[in-house]
Protein backbone atom coordinates (compact mmCIF):
# COMPACT_ATOMS: atom_id res chain seq x y z
CA UNK A 1 0.00 0.00 0.00
CA UNK A 2 2.59 2.46 0.88
CA UNK A 3 4.78 1.60 -1.94
CA UNK A 4 1.46 2.56 -4.40
CA UNK A 5 0.66 5.66 -2.32
CA UNK A 6 4.43 6.70 -3.10
CA UNK A 7 4.33 5.77 -6.73
CA UNK A 8 1.16 8.19 -7.29
CA UNK A 9 2.28 10.83 -5.23
CA UNK A 10 5.10 10.94 -7.52
CA UNK A 11 2.83 11.00 -10.28
CA UNK A 12 1.15 13.88 -9.44
CA UNK A 13 4.43 16.13 -8.28
CA UNK A 14 5.83 14.46 -12.52
CA UNK A 15 2.60 16.45 -13.93
CA UNK A 16 2.69 19.52 -11.67
CA UNK A 17 6.47 20.04 -12.36
CA UNK A 18 5.71 19.18 -16.07
CA UNK A 19 3.34 21.86 -16.74
CA UNK A 20 5.67 24.55 -14.38
CA UNK A 21 5.40 27.82 -17.02
CA UNK A 22 9.42 27.90 -16.26
CA UNK A 23 12.30 26.53 -18.54
CA UNK A 24 12.96 22.99 -18.85
CA UNK A 25 16.32 22.81 -15.99
CA UNK A 26 13.81 24.15 -13.39
CA UNK A 27 11.15 22.05 -14.22
CA UNK A 28 13.48 19.26 -13.76
CA UNK A 29 15.22 21.09 -10.71
CA UNK A 30 11.36 21.04 -8.91
CA UNK A 31 11.07 17.34 -9.76
CA UNK A 32 14.35 16.59 -8.38
CA UNK A 33 13.76 19.04 -5.36
CA UNK A 34 10.49 17.02 -4.43
CA UNK A 35 12.16 13.40 -4.72
CA UNK A 36 14.76 15.19 -1.91
CA UNK A 37 12.12 16.07 0.18
CA UNK A 38 10.57 13.21 -0.42
CA UNK A 39 12.96 10.80 0.40
CA UNK A 40 16.20 11.81 1.56
CA UNK A 41 17.59 7.95 1.07
CA UNK A 42 16.59 8.03 -2.38
CA UNK A 43 18.54 11.28 -3.27
CA UNK A 44 21.71 10.50 -1.51
CA UNK A 45 21.96 6.51 -3.59
CA UNK A 46 21.15 9.27 -6.86
CA UNK A 47 24.30 11.51 -5.44
CA UNK A 48 26.53 8.73 -4.69
CA UNK A 49 25.85 6.97 -8.08
CA UNK A 50 26.42 10.41 -9.90
CA UNK A 51 29.60 11.07 -8.04
CA UNK A 52 30.98 7.99 -8.89
CA UNK A 53 29.75 8.73 -12.63
CA UNK A 54 31.54 12.25 -12.48
CA UNK A 55 34.87 10.23 -10.62
CA UNK A 56 35.32 7.84 -13.48
CA UNK A 57 34.63 10.22 -16.41
CA UNK A 58 31.28 8.42 -17.52
CA UNK A 59 29.90 9.47 -21.00
CA UNK A 60 32.78 11.83 -21.47
CA UNK A 61 34.48 9.81 -24.60
CA UNK A 62 30.97 9.74 -26.31
CA UNK A 63 31.05 11.73 -29.71
CA UNK A 64 32.94 15.16 -29.72
CA UNK A 65 32.19 18.27 -31.37
CA UNK A 66 33.25 17.63 -34.65
CA UNK A 67 33.50 13.54 -35.19
CA UNK A 68 31.05 11.53 -36.67
CA UNK A 69 28.10 10.33 -35.17
CA UNK A 70 27.77 6.78 -35.56
CA UNK A 71 25.17 5.36 -37.85
CA UNK A 72 22.47 3.54 -36.58
CA UNK A 73 19.19 1.52 -37.30
CA UNK A 74 16.48 1.22 -34.78
CA UNK A 75 13.17 0.55 -34.89
CA UNK A 76 10.57 3.37 -33.95
CA UNK A 77 7.18 3.44 -32.12
CA UNK A 78 5.67 1.25 -34.87
CA UNK A 79 8.25 -1.12 -35.90
CA UNK A 80 9.46 0.91 -38.49
CA UNK A 81 13.38 1.00 -39.17
CA UNK A 82 14.89 4.96 -38.56
CA UNK A 83 18.60 5.38 -39.68
CA UNK A 84 20.71 7.90 -39.18
CA UNK A 85 21.12 8.63 -42.91
CA UNK A 86 17.11 8.90 -43.21
CA UNK A 87 16.94 11.42 -40.75
CA UNK A 88 20.12 13.37 -42.04
CA UNK A 89 18.30 13.54 -45.22
CA UNK A 90 15.52 15.55 -43.84
CA UNK A 91 17.99 18.09 -42.30
CA UNK A 92 20.28 18.69 -39.10
CA UNK A 93 19.01 16.78 -36.34
CA UNK A 94 18.98 16.65 -32.38
CA UNK A 95 19.55 13.27 -31.34
CA UNK A 96 18.50 12.26 -27.25
CA UNK A 97 19.31 9.52 -25.45
CA UNK A 98 16.39 9.24 -22.68
CA UNK A 99 16.18 6.59 -20.30
CA UNK A 100 12.91 4.95 -20.17
CA UNK A 101 8.86 5.99 -20.06
CA UNK A 102 8.56 5.28 -16.20
CA UNK A 103 12.16 7.73 -15.87
CA UNK A 104 9.73 11.41 -14.89
CA UNK A 105 12.87 13.43 -15.60
CA UNK A 106 12.96 11.94 -19.39
CA UNK A 107 8.95 12.66 -19.72
CA UNK A 108 9.58 16.22 -18.54
CA UNK A 109 12.42 16.31 -21.07
CA UNK A 110 10.46 14.71 -23.69
CA UNK A 111 7.63 17.30 -22.89
CA UNK A 112 9.59 20.23 -23.86
CA UNK A 113 11.00 18.26 -26.93
CA UNK A 114 7.60 17.95 -28.12
CA UNK A 115 6.80 21.60 -28.17
CA UNK A 116 10.20 22.45 -29.12
CA UNK A 117 10.35 19.71 -32.36
CA UNK A 118 6.56 21.36 -33.33
CA UNK A 119 8.40 25.11 -33.58
CA UNK A 120 11.29 23.76 -35.47
CA UNK A 121 10.40 21.63 -37.86
CA UNK A 122 9.63 23.96 -40.74
CA UNK A 123 13.12 25.08 -40.53
CA UNK A 124 14.17 21.90 -42.27
CA UNK A 125 15.58 20.78 -38.19
CA UNK A 126 14.19 17.36 -36.47
CA UNK A 127 14.85 15.71 -33.26
CA UNK A 128 14.50 11.96 -32.83
CA UNK A 129 15.08 10.32 -29.25
CA UNK A 130 16.62 6.92 -28.52
CA UNK A 131 15.54 5.17 -25.37
CA UNK A 132 16.19 1.41 -24.28
CA UNK A 133 12.29 0.75 -24.07
CA UNK A 134 10.34 -1.79 -25.91
CA UNK A 135 7.94 -0.59 -28.83
CA UNK A 136 4.83 -0.83 -26.53
CA UNK A 137 6.42 1.47 -24.00
CA UNK A 138 7.77 4.14 -26.88
CA UNK A 139 4.11 4.16 -28.01
CA UNK A 140 3.08 4.84 -25.27
CA UNK A 141 5.58 7.68 -24.29
CA UNK A 142 4.90 9.21 -27.76
CA UNK A 143 1.40 9.44 -27.07
CA UNK A 144 1.61 10.53 -23.17
CA UNK A 145 3.56 13.61 -24.34
CA UNK A 146 1.98 13.75 -27.73
CA UNK A 147 5.36 13.96 -29.51
CA UNK A 148 6.01 14.15 -33.42
CA UNK A 149 9.07 12.82 -33.70
CA UNK A 150 10.29 9.51 -33.62
CA UNK A 151 11.14 7.42 -30.44
CA UNK A 152 13.65 4.24 -31.40
CA UNK A 153 13.96 1.41 -29.43
CA UNK A 154 17.69 0.58 -28.52
CA UNK A 155 17.46 -2.44 -26.85
CA UNK A 156 19.95 -3.64 -24.06
CA UNK A 157 21.38 -0.35 -24.77
CA UNK A 158 23.63 -1.77 -27.98
CA UNK A 159 23.90 2.02 -29.56
CA UNK A 160 24.23 3.76 -26.33
CA UNK A 161 26.94 1.43 -25.21
CA UNK A 162 28.63 1.36 -28.55
CA UNK A 163 29.22 5.11 -27.52
CA UNK A 164 30.08 4.67 -24.11
CA UNK A 165 27.37 6.13 -23.04
CA UNK A 166 25.65 3.11 -21.10
CA UNK A 167 25.86 2.50 -17.10
CA UNK A 168 24.83 0.13 -14.36
CA UNK A 169 22.18 1.55 -11.74
CA UNK A 170 23.64 -0.67 -8.99
CA UNK A 171 21.64 -2.45 -5.97
CA UNK A 172 21.80 0.68 -3.73
CA UNK A 173 19.75 2.82 -6.38
CA UNK A 174 18.04 0.02 -7.49
CA UNK A 175 16.28 -0.03 -4.66
CA UNK A 176 15.27 3.31 -4.29
CA UNK A 177 14.27 2.87 -7.95
CA UNK A 178 11.71 -0.19 -7.29
CA UNK A 179 9.74 1.32 -4.27
CA UNK A 180 9.01 4.44 -6.55
CA UNK A 181 7.57 2.16 -9.04
CA UNK A 182 10.43 2.90 -11.64
CA UNK A 183 11.36 -0.86 -13.10
CA UNK A 184 13.40 -0.46 -16.10
CA UNK A 185 13.64 -4.20 -16.30
CA UNK A 186 9.58 -4.62 -17.74
CA UNK A 187 9.78 -2.01 -20.08
CA UNK A 188 13.65 -3.32 -21.19
CA UNK A 189 12.21 -6.70 -21.35
CA UNK A 190 15.27 -7.72 -19.95
CA UNK A 191 16.68 -7.60 -16.03
CA UNK A 192 19.84 -5.61 -15.86
CA UNK A 193 19.65 -2.79 -14.32
CA UNK A 194 21.82 -0.66 -17.24
CA UNK A 195 20.29 3.12 -18.44
CA UNK A 196 21.62 5.30 -21.07
CA UNK A 197 22.93 8.57 -19.69
CA UNK A 198 20.78 10.83 -21.31
CA UNK A 199 22.62 13.15 -23.53
CA UNK A 200 21.83 14.79 -26.67
CA UNK A 201 23.86 15.09 -29.67
CA UNK A 202 23.26 17.34 -32.91
CA UNK A 203 24.06 16.42 -35.83
CA UNK A 204 24.39 18.06 -38.88
CA UNK A 205 23.84 16.79 -42.38
CA UNK A 206 27.65 15.90 -43.31
CA UNK A 207 27.26 13.19 -40.12
CA UNK A 208 29.41 15.57 -38.35
CA UNK A 209 28.41 16.22 -33.96
CA UNK A 210 28.03 20.39 -33.90
CA UNK A 211 27.43 19.71 -30.16
CA UNK A 212 26.71 17.45 -27.41
CA UNK A 213 25.46 18.08 -24.09
CA UNK A 214 26.47 14.58 -21.71
CA UNK A 215 26.18 14.91 -18.20
CA UNK A 216 26.05 11.67 -15.94
CA UNK A 217 23.77 13.47 -13.77
CA UNK A 218 20.37 12.22 -15.15
CA UNK A 219 18.22 15.01 -13.75
CA UNK A 220 20.34 17.64 -15.74
CA UNK A 221 19.73 17.56 -19.73
CA UNK A 222 19.99 19.75 -22.44
CA UNK A 223 18.29 23.52 -22.09
CA UNK A 224 15.52 23.81 -24.71
CA UNK A 225 17.08 27.07 -25.90
CA UNK A 226 20.39 25.93 -26.29
CA UNK A 227 19.04 22.58 -28.55
CA UNK A 228 17.55 25.53 -30.94
CA UNK A 229 20.17 27.51 -31.36
CA UNK A 230 22.98 24.33 -32.27
CA UNK A 231 20.09 23.00 -34.71
CA UNK A 232 19.41 26.52 -36.36
CA UNK A 233 23.48 26.78 -36.80
CA UNK A 234 23.82 23.42 -37.91
CA UNK A 235 24.09 22.75 -41.95
CA UNK B 1 31.10 2.16 -18.54
CA UNK B 2 33.23 2.23 -21.62
CA UNK B 3 33.23 -0.55 -24.34
CA UNK B 4 37.27 -1.44 -23.59
CA UNK B 5 37.09 -1.15 -19.94
CA UNK B 6 34.18 -4.23 -20.57
CA UNK B 7 36.74 -6.09 -22.77
CA UNK B 8 39.52 -6.29 -20.42
CA UNK B 9 36.70 -7.20 -17.62
CA UNK B 10 35.22 -9.95 -19.58
CA UNK B 11 39.22 -11.21 -20.12
CA UNK B 12 39.54 -10.82 -16.31
CA UNK B 13 36.85 -13.02 -15.42
CA UNK B 14 37.53 -15.56 -17.98
CA UNK B 15 41.39 -16.09 -17.20
CA UNK B 16 41.05 -14.60 -13.35
CA UNK B 17 44.73 -12.92 -14.20
CA UNK B 18 46.03 -9.62 -14.89
CA UNK B 19 49.06 -11.00 -17.15
CA UNK B 20 46.76 -13.23 -18.83
CA UNK B 21 44.01 -10.86 -19.70
CA UNK B 22 46.70 -7.97 -20.58
CA UNK B 23 47.69 -10.69 -23.20
CA UNK B 24 45.10 -12.03 -24.38
CA UNK B 25 43.28 -8.09 -24.94
CA UNK B 26 46.54 -7.17 -26.40
CA UNK B 27 47.65 -4.61 -24.14
CA UNK B 28 50.09 -3.54 -21.22
CA UNK B 29 49.03 -5.09 -18.02
CA UNK B 30 49.17 -1.78 -16.18
CA UNK B 31 46.64 -0.10 -18.73
CA UNK B 32 44.25 -3.08 -18.00
CA UNK B 33 44.27 -3.02 -14.06
CA UNK B 34 43.88 1.03 -14.59
CA UNK B 35 40.79 0.05 -16.61
CA UNK B 36 39.31 -2.58 -13.94
CA UNK B 37 40.36 -0.02 -11.67
CA UNK B 38 38.05 2.51 -13.07
CA UNK B 39 35.20 0.32 -13.70
CA UNK B 40 35.64 -0.64 -10.15
CA UNK B 41 34.85 2.96 -8.68
CA UNK B 42 31.94 3.35 -11.24
CA UNK B 43 30.51 0.17 -10.46
CA UNK B 44 30.99 0.88 -6.57
CA UNK B 45 32.80 -2.37 -5.21
CA UNK B 46 35.83 -5.02 -6.34
CA UNK B 47 35.53 -7.01 -9.28
CA UNK B 48 38.45 -9.56 -8.38
CA UNK B 49 39.85 -10.56 -5.22
CA UNK B 50 43.37 -11.19 -5.74
CA UNK B 51 45.38 -13.89 -4.12
CA UNK B 52 48.71 -15.30 -4.93
CA UNK B 53 47.59 -18.40 -6.26
CA UNK B 54 43.99 -18.32 -6.18
CA UNK B 55 42.46 -14.96 -7.80
CA UNK B 56 38.57 -14.99 -8.08
CA UNK B 57 35.78 -12.95 -9.02
CA UNK B 58 33.95 -11.04 -5.79
CA UNK B 59 30.32 -11.89 -5.54
CA UNK B 60 29.72 -8.23 -7.52
CA UNK B 61 31.99 -9.66 -10.35
CA UNK B 62 30.29 -12.94 -10.28
CA UNK B 63 26.95 -10.77 -10.74
CA UNK B 64 27.78 -8.46 -12.75
CA UNK B 65 29.90 -10.43 -15.05
CA UNK B 66 27.11 -11.89 -17.76
CA UNK B 67 25.78 -8.69 -17.69
CA UNK B 68 28.65 -7.32 -19.28
CA UNK B 69 28.69 -9.61 -21.47
CA UNK B 70 24.92 -8.76 -22.67
CA UNK B 71 25.78 -4.58 -22.71
CA UNK B 72 29.20 -5.72 -24.79
CA UNK B 73 27.44 -8.03 -27.12
CA UNK B 74 24.72 -5.52 -27.81
CA UNK B 75 27.31 -2.87 -28.52
CA UNK B 76 29.38 -5.19 -30.76
CA UNK B 77 26.47 -5.55 -32.95
CA UNK B 78 25.61 -1.86 -32.93
CA UNK B 79 29.21 -1.27 -34.00
CA UNK B 80 28.87 -3.34 -36.47
CA UNK B 81 25.96 -2.37 -38.25
CA UNK B 82 27.35 0.87 -38.06
CA UNK B 83 30.07 0.25 -39.89
CA UNK B 84 27.92 -1.62 -42.58
CA UNK B 85 25.42 1.36 -42.72
CA UNK B 86 28.21 3.07 -43.77
CA UNK B 87 29.61 0.85 -46.72
CA UNK B 88 25.95 -0.35 -47.69
CA UNK B 89 26.68 -3.90 -48.20
CA UNK B 90 24.24 -6.39 -48.87
CA UNK B 91 23.58 -9.21 -46.63
CA UNK B 92 22.24 -12.27 -46.16
CA UNK B 93 20.20 -13.89 -43.28
CA UNK B 94 19.07 -17.23 -42.24
CA UNK B 95 16.28 -18.05 -39.75
CA UNK B 96 14.61 -20.77 -38.26
CA UNK B 97 10.83 -20.71 -37.18
CA UNK B 98 9.36 -23.11 -35.15
CA UNK B 99 6.25 -25.34 -36.83
CA UNK B 100 4.07 -23.80 -34.04
CA UNK B 101 4.66 -20.51 -34.93
CA UNK B 102 2.40 -18.77 -37.52
CA UNK B 103 4.52 -16.59 -40.35
CA UNK B 104 2.02 -14.43 -40.25
CA UNK B 105 2.87 -13.28 -36.56
CA UNK B 106 6.61 -12.28 -38.36
CA UNK B 107 5.18 -10.69 -41.30
CA UNK B 108 5.75 -7.22 -40.52
CA UNK B 109 8.90 -7.05 -38.63
CA UNK B 110 10.42 -9.16 -42.26
CA UNK B 111 8.75 -7.06 -44.87
CA UNK B 112 10.06 -3.96 -42.67
CA UNK B 113 13.56 -5.52 -42.52
CA UNK B 114 13.10 -6.61 -46.45
CA UNK B 115 12.74 -2.69 -47.13
CA UNK B 116 15.46 -1.02 -44.77
CA UNK B 117 18.38 -3.32 -46.48
CA UNK B 118 17.84 -3.55 -50.38
CA UNK B 119 20.34 -6.34 -50.96
CA UNK B 120 19.09 -8.69 -48.50
CA UNK B 121 18.58 -12.85 -49.38
CA UNK B 122 16.44 -13.92 -46.73
CA UNK B 123 16.18 -17.45 -45.85
CA UNK B 124 13.37 -18.88 -43.98
CA UNK B 125 13.76 -21.71 -42.51
CA UNK B 126 10.83 -24.30 -41.15
CA UNK B 127 11.01 -27.15 -38.78
CA UNK B 128 10.16 -28.93 -35.44
CA UNK B 129 12.11 -27.98 -32.08
CA UNK B 130 15.16 -30.83 -32.93
CA UNK B 131 15.39 -29.63 -36.07
CA UNK B 132 15.76 -25.94 -35.24
CA UNK B 133 18.21 -26.86 -32.10
CA UNK B 134 20.54 -28.79 -35.32
CA UNK B 135 20.01 -25.78 -37.81
CA UNK B 136 21.63 -23.39 -35.12
CA UNK B 137 24.61 -25.89 -34.49
CA UNK B 138 25.21 -26.52 -38.17
CA UNK B 139 25.12 -22.86 -38.07
CA UNK B 140 22.70 -23.31 -41.10
CA UNK B 141 19.99 -20.84 -39.10
CA UNK B 142 21.81 -17.60 -37.63
CA UNK B 143 18.33 -17.14 -34.94
CA UNK B 144 15.58 -19.26 -34.30
CA UNK B 145 12.11 -17.80 -33.08
CA UNK B 146 10.29 -21.04 -31.27
CA UNK B 147 8.60 -22.05 -28.22
CA UNK B 148 10.78 -23.47 -25.39
CA UNK B 149 13.32 -25.84 -26.47
CA UNK B 150 14.54 -28.90 -24.23
CA UNK B 151 17.98 -28.52 -25.04
CA UNK B 152 20.98 -28.01 -22.87
CA UNK B 153 23.46 -27.28 -25.22
CA UNK B 154 25.35 -24.23 -23.40
CA UNK B 155 25.79 -22.19 -26.11
CA UNK B 156 22.00 -22.15 -26.70
CA UNK B 157 21.44 -18.22 -26.17
CA UNK B 158 17.26 -17.70 -25.21
CA UNK B 159 15.99 -14.34 -24.94
CA UNK B 160 12.22 -14.52 -24.05
CA UNK B 161 10.06 -12.13 -26.58
CA UNK B 162 6.33 -13.31 -25.31
CA UNK B 163 4.58 -15.52 -22.80
CA UNK B 164 1.66 -17.07 -24.74
CA UNK B 165 -1.66 -18.78 -22.91
CA UNK B 166 -2.66 -21.74 -24.90
CA UNK B 167 -6.08 -22.42 -24.73
CA UNK B 168 -9.28 -24.49 -25.97
CA UNK B 169 -10.35 -23.93 -30.12
CA UNK B 170 -13.08 -24.91 -32.17
CA UNK B 171 -15.17 -24.10 -35.52
CA UNK B 172 -17.73 -21.57 -35.02
CA UNK B 173 -20.21 -24.38 -35.43
CA UNK B 174 -19.15 -26.41 -32.95
CA UNK B 175 -21.49 -27.65 -30.47
CA UNK B 176 -19.01 -25.56 -27.76
CA UNK B 177 -18.26 -22.44 -29.95
CA UNK B 178 -20.80 -20.26 -27.86
CA UNK B 179 -20.00 -21.73 -24.38
CA UNK B 180 -18.28 -19.28 -22.13
CA UNK B 181 -16.19 -21.71 -20.91
CA UNK B 182 -15.29 -25.88 -20.83
CA UNK B 183 -14.34 -28.34 -18.63
CA UNK B 184 -12.19 -31.23 -19.22
CA UNK B 185 -15.32 -33.35 -19.14
CA UNK B 186 -16.42 -31.29 -22.13
CA UNK B 187 -13.73 -32.76 -24.30
CA UNK B 188 -13.76 -36.53 -23.38
CA UNK B 189 -16.25 -37.11 -26.19
CA UNK B 190 -14.17 -35.00 -29.03
CA UNK B 191 -11.64 -35.81 -31.43
CA UNK B 192 -8.44 -33.76 -30.09
CA UNK B 193 -5.91 -32.23 -33.27
CA UNK B 194 -2.48 -32.37 -31.92
CA UNK B 195 0.49 -30.35 -33.26
CA UNK B 196 2.72 -32.20 -33.34
CA UNK B 197 5.52 -30.46 -34.50
CA UNK B 198 5.16 -28.27 -31.13
CA UNK B 199 7.20 -27.74 -28.37
CA UNK B 200 4.22 -27.66 -25.79
CA UNK B 201 2.75 -30.78 -27.40
CA UNK B 202 4.41 -33.03 -24.48
CA UNK B 203 3.21 -30.38 -22.16
CA UNK B 204 -0.39 -30.41 -23.17
CA UNK B 205 -0.37 -34.35 -23.32
CA UNK B 206 0.92 -34.29 -19.71
CA UNK B 207 -2.17 -32.03 -18.41
CA UNK B 208 -4.78 -33.58 -20.12
CA UNK B 209 -3.36 -37.50 -19.08
CA UNK B 210 -5.05 -37.58 -15.58
CA UNK B 211 -8.26 -35.78 -16.40
CA UNK B 212 -11.65 -36.63 -18.26
CA UNK B 213 -10.34 -35.48 -21.39
CA UNK B 214 -7.24 -37.90 -21.21
CA UNK B 215 -9.37 -40.42 -23.06
CA UNK B 216 -10.68 -38.43 -26.16
CA UNK B 217 -9.65 -39.40 -29.62
CA UNK B 218 -6.59 -37.67 -30.75
CA UNK B 219 -4.97 -37.36 -34.38
CA UNK B 220 -1.67 -36.33 -35.07
CA UNK B 221 -1.10 -33.28 -37.73
CA UNK B 222 2.47 -32.15 -38.48
CA UNK B 223 1.95 -29.06 -40.39
CA UNK B 224 0.19 -26.20 -38.10
CA UNK B 225 -1.64 -24.49 -41.36
CA UNK B 226 -2.96 -28.03 -41.87
CA UNK B 227 -4.65 -28.71 -38.35
CA UNK B 228 -5.87 -25.04 -38.63
CA UNK B 229 -7.58 -26.42 -41.67
CA UNK B 230 -9.52 -29.25 -39.88
CA UNK B 231 -10.33 -27.47 -36.96
CA UNK B 232 -12.04 -25.23 -39.23
CA UNK B 233 -13.82 -27.98 -41.13
CA UNK B 234 -15.04 -29.58 -37.84
CA UNK B 235 -13.31 -32.55 -37.49
CA UNK B 236 -11.23 -32.16 -34.52
CA UNK B 237 -11.04 -29.51 -31.66
CA UNK B 238 -7.32 -28.42 -30.74
CA UNK B 239 -5.75 -26.89 -27.55
CA UNK B 240 -3.02 -24.21 -29.46
CA UNK B 241 -1.61 -20.76 -28.34
CA UNK B 242 -3.88 -17.77 -28.75
CA UNK B 243 -2.70 -15.80 -30.75
CA UNK B 244 -2.90 -18.32 -33.49
CA UNK B 245 -6.24 -19.49 -32.82
CA UNK B 246 -7.73 -16.17 -32.98
CA UNK B 247 -5.46 -14.92 -35.96
CA UNK B 248 -7.26 -18.31 -37.71
CA UNK B 249 -10.36 -17.06 -36.69
CA UNK B 250 -11.34 -19.94 -34.81
CA UNK B 251 -13.74 -19.31 -31.65
CA UNK B 252 -12.20 -19.73 -27.93
CA UNK B 253 -13.45 -21.48 -25.39
CA UNK B 254 -11.19 -21.63 -22.24
CA UNK B 255 -11.07 -24.80 -20.99
CA UNK B 256 -11.48 -24.53 -17.12
CA UNK B 257 -7.87 -25.87 -15.29
CA UNK B 258 -5.83 -26.10 -18.30
CA UNK B 259 -3.27 -22.97 -17.64
CA UNK B 260 -0.58 -23.12 -20.35
CA UNK B 261 1.49 -20.78 -21.24
CA UNK B 262 4.11 -21.02 -23.70
CA UNK B 263 7.50 -18.49 -23.77
CA UNK B 264 8.63 -18.10 -27.38
CA UNK B 265 11.82 -17.01 -27.57
CA UNK B 266 14.48 -15.70 -29.66
CA UNK B 267 17.89 -18.30 -29.79
CA UNK B 268 21.47 -17.63 -31.21
CA UNK B 269 24.48 -19.41 -30.12
CA UNK B 270 26.45 -17.69 -28.13
CA UNK B 271 30.31 -16.52 -29.23
CA UNK B 272 28.88 -16.66 -33.14
CA UNK B 273 29.06 -12.82 -34.82
CA UNK B 274 25.60 -11.27 -35.57
CA UNK B 275 25.57 -9.65 -39.12
CA UNK B 276 23.68 -6.66 -39.27
CA UNK B 277 20.68 -7.74 -41.23
CA UNK B 278 21.18 -10.79 -38.12
CA UNK B 279 21.21 -8.16 -35.21
CA UNK B 280 18.70 -6.03 -36.44
CA UNK B 281 16.19 -8.34 -36.93
CA UNK B 282 17.01 -9.55 -33.34
CA UNK B 283 16.54 -5.64 -32.09
CA UNK B 284 13.70 -5.85 -33.59
CA UNK B 285 12.07 -8.62 -32.48
CA UNK B 286 13.03 -8.14 -28.94
CA UNK B 287 11.31 -4.12 -29.38
CA UNK B 288 8.21 -5.87 -31.12
CA UNK B 289 4.85 -5.77 -28.98
CA UNK B 290 3.61 -9.17 -29.55
CA UNK B 291 0.10 -7.78 -27.77
CA UNK B 292 0.85 -10.69 -24.90
CA UNK B 293 2.08 -9.50 -21.17
CA UNK B 294 5.37 -8.81 -20.36
CA UNK B 295 7.94 -11.60 -20.98
CA UNK B 296 9.39 -10.43 -17.82
CA UNK B 297 6.37 -11.63 -16.29
CA UNK B 298 6.14 -8.58 -14.49
CA UNK B 299 2.86 -6.01 -14.54
CA UNK B 300 4.32 -2.21 -15.78
CA UNK B 301 3.74 0.47 -13.26
CA UNK B 302 2.37 3.37 -16.01
CA UNK B 303 0.12 0.73 -18.20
Amino acid sequence: MAERALSEILEETFARCRDLEVPLADRLQAFANEVRRMGPHFAVAVDNLVHRLMETGAGATAPKVGEPMPSFLLPDERGRLVGLEDLLGEGPVAIAFHRGYWCPYCRININALARAAAEIAPERRHIAAVVPDRQKYTAWLKSDAKVPFPILSDMDNGYAMSLDLAFWVGDELKQSMVSCGWDPAVSQGIENWVLPIPATFIVGTDGIVTARFVDPDYRMRMAIEDMMAALRSAK
Amino acid sequence: MEMYQIRYFLALSETLSFTKAAERCNVAQPSLTRAIRSLEVELGGELLRRERTLSHLTELGERIAPLMRQCYEAADAAKVVAQSLKKGEATSLSVAVSQSISVATLARILSELSRAFPGLQLKLLRGSGPEIVACLKSGEAELAIAGPLDETWDRLDAVALYDEPIDLFVSGKHRLATRKAAEFEDLASETLLINAASEMAGKIADRLKDTAAGTARSHRVASLDDLLTLVKADLGVAIIPLGIGSLAGLSLVPLGGLELVRTVSVYSVAGRCRGTACATLFNMLRAADWGFESATGRKCGGL
